[in-house]
């Protein structure tokens, strides 16, 4: 098969790894990390914007490297190839390789912030979802010094006690390791930064599966979503996560 | 304009505290000063909000000179017995974390007059149910920034209904995966996109219930 796989480069080594190891003929576009900065509507529209760019005659399938990612996939419509997106609610769920476990440890470890390789290496700040929707057009997540350049120096103190207060829920930093990783520097500076925030560190074993079967072609539906031409995707608050819908 | 009006407006804390201390102490009637001069000036704050002259750090900088100024209000309020226009509860659902958002909408409702009961975040469905029995709340706000998580959203008004109390409140949801599709999905009341909306909505709610 041809595919063009559309990725976010939170995952470019993860999906590298999956592109060298497939029978298929794949070519990547990477969209940047930021695209999850700007909310579910402006994230949607990149995205809708990434597979129009994509000329249909060259390939079977477009493939999505990403997951309802706080439901910026959601209403992305496939034109006249589908759409194939693992079924997860973020790229945690991916690099642990499934829906099921990352559930289980979410709901066994609360408080917990995930690294991974490329989360240290093109994650810059905390916010690591949605929160960052606000950050740019509304001053939200800037450094105490830029607040108080911005606002003054009691206003810009109590500002940023606000925008980081929830950061002191937090009590874990989990790095999910892939074996992709080249040395041991990217485990370091995850254990460097739970240090600094007074976190308990954690390592845990990632899995390349789902990346594996998703530039394998091995689409079975419990893990993936097929969307044919015409359709679009739509969120499910169940463990289907995902669904197609018809054009209405 | 009030110096009043203008200290929250301008989301100066300490001369909105001497501006009320001021009229106070010149005689103004305490209802009047939070009905003519400081929900006025909230409800400007969220004008200009949600036309994107203000952003989120403006809001709270005159949520927080709302409070400060209401806080020596509150105490001859209650001795007049004025009574606020509703009372609400709210928190980010459990599992979650993530209260900034939340904070905001709670700041902004209290500027908007309403009492606010704030659990804080994480919260389990039965704290829900438990305050808004001991509180006789009007209204449950319910945020949440993950998709994981908004599934607790559901599981909180489905408590309520088991706790035959779903009746006697408003529930409004929001945050940022959150849409008008899914608040009706789960058989919420409304939903906000913004705090200013949350504040317009609970007022709609609340004055037609």
């Amino acid at each position: 098969m041809r595919l063009k796989l559309i990725g976010c480069e939170i995952l470019f080594r993860e999906l590298c790894a999956a592109i060298a190891r497939s029978g298929n003929r794949v070519d990547v576009e990477f969209l940047p990390k930021g695209l999850h900065d700007v909310g579910k509507e402006e994230m949607r529209q990149s995205l809708q914007e990434a597979v129009d760019r994509v000329d249909a005659s060259q390939y079977e399938v477009i493939l999505l490297g990403y997951a309802l990612c706080g439901n910026g996939m959601a209403g992305l419509t496939a034109r006249s190839i589908p759409l194939v997106i693992p079924r997860a609610h973020d790229c945690i769920a991916l690099l642990m390789g499934s829906h099921e476990r990352y559930q289980e440890y979410f709901e066994n470890h609360p408080g917990v912030y995930f690294r991974s390789i490329g989360w240290v290496e093109r994650g810059q700040n905390l916010e690591q979802l949605s929160l960052e929707t606000t950050r740019k057009t509304s001053g939200v997540g800037g450094s105490l010094e830029e607040l108080i350049a911005r606002y003054g120096e009691e206003n810009g103190r109590y500002l940023y006690e606000e925008f980081t207060r929830y950061t002191r829920s937090y009590r874990q930093l989990t790095f999910i390791e892939t074996g992709l990783e080249p040395d041991k520097s990217f485990e370091r500076q995850a254990r460097e930064e739970a240090a600094r925030r007074g976190w308990r560190f954690e390592k845990i074993r990632g899995d390349l599966g789902l990346f594996e079967r998703l530039l394998a072609g091995r689409w079975n539906e419990q893990e993936f979503l097929v969307v044919p031409p015409g359709w679009r995707v739509a969120a499910r608050y169940d463990e289907d996560i995902m669904v197609a819908e018809p054009p209405s | 304009m009030s110096e009043l009006h203008d200290a929250i407006l301008e989301g100066d804390a300490k001369a909105a505290v001497v501006a009320a201390e001021q009229a106070l102490q010149a005689g103004a009637d305490p209802l009047d000063l939070v009905q003519s001069h400081m929900v006025p000036a909230m409800d400007e704050v969220g004008r200009r909000f949600e036309c994107e002259e203000y952003f989120v750090p403006e809001l709270l900088l005159a949520a927080r000179a709302m409070k400060g100024a209401l806080a020596l209000i509150r105490p001859r309020l209650a001795a007049g017995g004025a009574e606020p226009s509703a009372r609400v509860v709210i928190g980010t659902v459990k599992g979650d974390l993530h209260d900034i958002g939340k904070n905001i909408v709670a700041s902004m409702l209290e500027g908007g007059g309403f009492e606010v009961i704030d659990l804080g975040a994480d919260v389990p469905p039965e704290k829900f149910v438990a305050a808004v029995k001991e509180k006789s709340a009007d209204l449950v706000c319910l945020s949440a920034l993950l998709t994981v998580t908004m599934l607790s959203m559901k599981t909180t008004i489905e408590a309520l209904r088991a706790a035959g109390v779903r009746e006697q409140v408003k529930v409004l949801v929001g945050g940022a995966p959150v849409t008008q599709h899914f608040a009706d999905q789960i058989g919420a009341d409304g939903y906000g996109e913004n705090a200013a909306a949350a504040v317009r909505l609970a007022r709609r709610l609340v004055a037609a219930a």
